[in-house]
């Protein structure tokens, strides 16, 4: 917990640099945080050309958005992996990346808890996180998981798991209502 | 679309986790610049779930990256990186600094509200943002580029009335030299400016507005005269 708090600390001290154009202190930001966001940028899109391109745009609006970030938007290394996923999920729409049903993707519903779920939240801090996907049902869980991991539309997630759209659709949102009930308790 | 509570609450959820796309997705960025309540809502949603990558193992991206981004960020402009441009570029903004920071001190700090970039497929480039300040949840104005670039369009929201006697007037504040104005703007309803190309190429390079208080009918010397009340930095669409 206490080396997390200091790592963020760094990372608040660099982008107050970063906010005052100190082109060091942005050097030093990339290299603490660059790997984390690519791969994460990397698992989204499934594609390596389109994951650098995307951790480069993300770094280009960190560089201009630096002064903008304040804490109400949560830790800073969460906002700026937040803007490197939301440049994948838009490089990946505008270039059409289809996640077609692959057999990785299916590998992961099959594994269920097993699958994403666990193996992304096995650290401690994320409890209450995990406590809450298990409120939902697996159908509304692994659409979710499907979507934030994969960056799937409902298209493609009814595609995915062979399921009407409209009731794909309704697994997102049902799924998204509870786990806010949960995550607000 | 009726902004209800729940419809906030719900596109939030579908658009941090990424299933909101295409107009909707566009849409939405639009309320968010508008609505304090869907930004929040955002927030939660963008810590909540940014928790899920945690774990997500990390990756070395190739060096290629940072040469690319280190070339698009300082090595574009020759002039503009070379220390010479900046210290010059930095005299030239000493007319402003002073009166931001008093405005600063007045406790009306101003921040712009950054507006996230959809895709970056069409080639020529929008400015777009908003003028706001912390007390007011709603932006004063929200700013944007259209037609051929020559065209600024500014929508009141929540600005009020310049006091008895008093015009709001815009300026681009370029990256040298002396702000240019852009005429009085009245506080509501929508306006638009026209750019020609000295202060289009202006704002394009500096991307920063501001607003001062100036005498009925603008200022009478062609420079800011009054206070600088808002600052706001604009971004690519």
């Amino acid at each position: 917990m206490s080396h997390s708090d200091t790592n963020q600390d760094d990372l608040m001290r660099l982008l107050v640099a970063v906010s005052r154009e100190d082109h060091d202190a942005f050097h030093q930001l990339y290299q603490s945080v660059s790997s984390k966001m690519f791969g994460m940028c990397l698992k989204l899109a499934g594609q390596r050309d389109l994951a650098e391109d995307a951790l480069q745009e993300a770094f280009i609006q960190i560089w201009h958005r630096a002064r903008e970030y304040h804490t109400d938007r949560g830790m800073p290394l969460g906002w700026m992996m937040s803007i490197a996923r939301y440049r994948t999920l838009d490089m990946m729409r505008a270039r059409k990346v289809r996640r077609s049903g692959s057999e990785e993707d299916l590998e992961h519903i099959e594994d269920g808890r097993e699958g994403p779920l666990d193996e992304s939240l096995r650290s401690a801090g994320e409890a209450r996180l995990t406590g809450c996907l298990d409120e939902l049902n697996d159908a509304q869980r692994d659409s979710i998981l499907l979507s934030y991991y994969k960056g799937l539309t409902h298209d493609e997630l009814a595609h995915v798991l062979n399921s009407p759209l409209g009731t794909v659709k309704s697994w997102v949102r049902r799924g998204l209502i509870t786990l806010k009930r949960c995550l607000e308790r | 679309m009726k902004k209800t509570p729940e419809r906030i609450e719900m596109l939030a959820a579908e658009y941090v986790l990424g299933s909101l796309h295409g107009l909707a997705r566009k849409r939405f960025e639009r309320w968010m610049m508008e609505s304090a309540k869907a930004r929040e809502e955002v927030w939660f949603w963008e810590q909540k779930l940014g928790s899920l990558s945690a774990d997500v193992p990390a990756v070395t991206p190739p060096s290629s990256v940072w040469d690319s981004i280190e070339n698009r960020l300082w090595q574009k402009g020759s002039q503009k990186a070379a220390p010479t441009g900046k210290a010059q570029a930095r005299a030239n903004h000493r007319w402003f600094w002073p009166s931001w920071s008093a405005v600063a001190t007045a406790a009306a700090v101003v921040m712009a509200f950054v507006l996230i970039q959809p895709s970056s497929e069409v080639p020529q480039t929008q400015l777009s943002g908003a003028i706001v300040q912390t007390d007011t949840s709603d932006p004063l104005w929200l700013v944007s580029e259209t037609g051929q670039g020559n065209l600024l369009k500014l929508r009141s929201v929540a600005a009020s009335a310049a006091d008895t006697g008093k015009d709001y007037e815009l300026w681009i504040v370029p990256e040298n030299g002396q702000p240019l104005s852009l005429g009085v703007i009245p506080a509501g309803g929508l306006h638009e400016v026209i750019l020609t190309d000295k202060t289009r190429q202006a704002l394009s390079q500096s991307r920063t507005l501001a607003i001062s208080l100036e005498p009925l009918g603008g200022s009478p010397t062609g420079e800011p005269t009054g206070p600088i009340l808002h600052v706001a930095q604009l971004y690519e669409l």
